[in-house]
């Protein structure tokens, strides 16, 4: 008992005045969520009466389209998610497997241009899909496809970067019988490479996922047409200037759009931070 | 599995991708072309040879795997670094960012003057025999009537002509009027024409019935690039800048501009120009003052917390849970819902604490609370990283430490310490490099304020490099694309130079092959 005061008592303590800090803006959240007013005041910190106008108002009210939102950006970053894997994983398993002239300057290349941060180049994105937007109005400025392409290329150099390290994992052996037993590189590729990554392709995708999700300036720059907007954008747009009114709906709302990413977050921590880490530590 | 590896399955499957993706391209290609967009069709065509070389035949097998990653890598993070070098050498911004032959086209198309008498006439429009555009002109009062096109006038003889009972022409020999719909759908072109009157005057159409006489006051001299004002004798010559400015007062300019190249001069702008280098220093060192203190304080929470709770203690696996929330949820919401947090007359703070702070009203506070909300977002990176660090120092060293009379403080800094900080201080490198461009919590929490806009300040208090040059690219004022890319490519300059010093020690470069 003793020993229970000496040790573990303080860091109960401090532990949970952590917990406080971690958890008062979620609980706030939640408040002004269940909350009949839906104003961002905060007249007591214990509710007194629990609503769900707030809820009910995001799906039925015709000035918010929150499904349409929650769609698209479910649609996007979950396009970006698989293809930018699949296009990203045979790059990643060429560099990893594959013997070929300036395999290391390729490299040094790929460090180099993943360090760059997209957004540093907004400005000549934006430029370059306008003018596309001039011959190909249905993939320029302003559009979702547009939007897409521009996500995919950005995620490629990480996507690699991350896929290469945990390529480098996988044990050389299987892909060295399959090869003594005369399968080319693309069939090691396919039948071998691609069953035995399954797993890791499936956290990058959903790191990807996440990523992708949680993009807010490109979204906000292409997407002006309240119906294409992601949900970050609208949710934003829907509380810029004017916190006070639609406060109530927009807590309801970030709940709704955080669930399955803490979701999947907490069940698959594991995973992703040894990705976050692979990733990081290189790169 | 066999039989989807098929030969003749896989081949057939892969001339369907390619002959569609090759067909799209070719598309692209045909429409850029049209729209003489020659840099992206050629960056199209030279992908669409790629293409077919390396999967219709066997020349290069590894190009088979890179080749599609490699063409987005190319069009949309290679292409805009070029683009942005690029650009950083031009005079590129709000009045110069249409080219050169546009421009003036529109300084001839907005030269103009109307004559002395201010002349109008009533008109009709239509067409000619040909189709051409032309209007049915006539001026009542003096009893002038006339037909018009672009290139020919042809006189109406007063005496022959029907009018209506204002005295308006009402139709001619070979005019056919145009229905409203039929006008409207060549509401521009109408716009653009200019009808013909003599020799130094023409007529544009000021409404849908009415017309006034004009004459050219900028002409443009194309062998020496020049324009003259016929009414005041100024000359306007191309100034270098992508401007044509008054021979006799520089300063005055014909608008619109274009994109002119003008090499360094955005860089050395950064540097000479008081201006942009008084907010630019400040800018720059709150970015490295807010990217240290970040990393500083997300650090020191981290490493705490993971120290906390290395050990086995009761809810340690609920603690955990919870201490990794704000790092699973989106981060754009909890800025979002930090920032009503901070709002001074409904804020969840300042009512928790009693107090009535003008948090992103005030410089310091604005700062305090940017610092506070990243170390909320970011903490729990460092706690799971240091945790995994903590758990993979061996026990054996710090007990064979205390053995030998170490403390607690000793083992920790002796110990402790320098071993998680080799595993640790590329992560710290990386995300310094990070935050130093963490545009979504400045822009989404503060926007950058406060600042003083009255004393025309662009930049504010909290502002970023990247976020400053986010509002001189997409601001509310002038925007100026030439500069924002110039401060961008010393951006990465800056942070490529960190991030490789970052990567020489974890001595990753060794490990390519």
């Amino acid at each position: 008992m003793k020993k229970f005061l000496k040790e573990d008592l303080w860091r109960h303590a401090f532990a949970l005045v952590i917990c406080f800090f971690v958890l008062f803006p979620i609980y706030l959240v939640f408040l002004s969520a269940l909350s009949p007013t839906g104003s961002l005041q905060v007249t007591s910190f214990i509710p007194k009466t629990i609503s769900f106008r707030n809820f009910h108002m995001l799906f039925s009210s015709p000035t918010i389209p929150y499904l349409v939102w929650m769609k698209n950006s479910i649609m996007i970053a979950g396009t970006v998610a698989i293809l930018s894997v699949v296009i990203g994983a045979a790059s990643a398993f060429a560099f990893s497997r594959l013997r070929f002239k300036g395999k290391k300057q390729g490299l040094q290349l790929l460090l180099l241009v993943q360090m760059f941060p997209a957004i540093l180049s907004l400005s000549a994105v934006y430029v370059i899909m306008e003018r596309v937007y001039s011959f190909a109005p249905r993939i320029g400025l302003g559009t979702q496809p547009g939007l897409l392409l521009v996500y995919m290329g950005g995620a490629m150099g990480v996507n690699i970067w991350l896929l290469k390290g945990f390529v480098d994992s996988i044990p050389l052996e299987l892909d060295e019988a399959a090869r003594v037993d005369g399968a080319s590189a693309v069939q090691t590729y396919w039948l071998i490479f691609v069953p035995l990554a399954a797993p890791v392709l499936a956290v990058v995708s959903l790191l990807s996922f996440i990523g992708t999700f949680n993009e807010f300036i490109l979204a906000r720059l292409f997407l002006v047409d309240m119906h294409a907007r992601t949900i970050a954008v609208g949710l934003q747009g829907f509380i810029s200037g004017q916190y006070a009114s639609n406060w109530g709906p927009f807590a309801a709302g970030s709940i709704i759009a955080s669930i399955p990413l803490v979701a999947i977050f907490l069940s698959l921590q594991k995973y992703i931070i040894s990705g976050l880490t692979a990733g990081s530590v290189k790169g | 599995m066999e039989k989807l590896f098929n030969r003749k399955v896989t081949v057939t499957l892969k001339y369907i991708v390619v002959a569609f993706v090759s067909s799209l391209m070719l598309m692209l290609i045909m429409s850029s072309f049209a729209k003489r967009e020659y840099a992206i069709s050629g960056f199209l065509t030279v992908g669409l040879i790629a293409i077919a070389l390396t999967y219709l035949t066997n020349y290069s097998i590894p190009m088979k795997f890179f080749l599609p990653g490699m063409l987005f890598l190319f069009a949309f993070v290679v292409g805009p670094i070029l683009y942005t070098v690029a650009m950083s050498g031009f005079q590129y911004s709000t009045g110069n960012y249409i080219s050169k032959p546009v421009a003036i086209e529109r300084i001839i198309a907005t030269g103009i003057r109307p004559d002395a008498n201010q002349t109008t006439f009533d008109i009709i429009v239509g067409e000619d025999n040909a189709k051409n555009l032309e209007i049915l002109a006539s001026d009542p009062t003096n009893k002038v009537y006339f037909l018009s096109t672009a290139t020919t006038k042809t006189d109406l003889d007063p005496a022959t002509v029907a009018v209506d009972g204002n005295g308006d022409a009402t139709k001619a020999p070979g005019f056919h009027p145009l229905t409203p719909d039929q006008q409207n759908a060549v509401d521009q072109k109408l716009a653009d024409t200019r009808f013909k009157y003599s020799s130094a005057y023409f007529i544009t159409i000021e409404g849908s019935n009415v017309a006034s006489l004009k004459s050219q006051t900028l002409t443009f001299n194309s062998s020496t690039d020049t324009f003259t004002n016929v009414q005041t004798g100024a000359i306007y010559k191309d100034n270098g800048r992508g401007d044509y400015a008054n021979v006799a007062n520089k300063a005055e300019f014909l608008q619109p501009g274009w994109r002119a190249p003008i090499w360094f001069s955005n860089y050395t702008k950064l540097f000479t120009d008081p201006q942009i280098r008084k907010p630019l220093i400040k800018v720059f060192i709150w970015t490295m003052v807010f990217a240290s203190l970040t990393v500083l304080t997300q650090f020191a929470l981290g490493l705490f917390v993971a120290m906390i709770m290395n050990r086995k203690l009761f809810g340690r696996r609920i603690y955990r849970s919870i201490f990794i929330l704000p790092y699973a949820m989106p981060s754009i919401m909890s800025i979002l819902i930090w920032g009503g947090m901070f709002d001074t007359e409904f804020g969840a703070i300042n009512h928790l604490f009693g107090t009535h702070v003008h948090w992103f009203q005030n410089a310091m506070y604005a700062r305090a609370a940017v610092i506070i909300v990243n170390l909320w977002l970011g903490f729990p990176y460092f706690y799971l990283i240091c945790s995994g660090a903590l758990q993979a120092i061996p026990a054996e060293l710090s007990e064979a430490a205390a053995i030998d009379g170490a403390s607690n403080r000793q083992i920790f800094r002796k110990i402790t310490m320098p071993l998680l900080l080799q595993v640790v201080s590329p992560l710290l490198v990386a995300s310094f490099a990070f935050n130093f461009n963490n545009f979504n919590i400045i822009y989404l929490l503060t926007g950058g304020g406060p600042s003083n806009t009255l004393g025309g300040d662009v930049a504010g208090s909290t502002d970023i490099l990247i976020s400053y040059t986010y509002k001189i690219a997409f601001g509310a004022g002038t925007q100026n694309l030439g500069l924002a890319s110039a401060i961008s490519v010393v951006i990465f300059i800056i942070i490529a130079s960190i991030s490789l010093y970052g990567i020489r020690r974890s001595k990753v470069l060794d490990s390519f092959k």
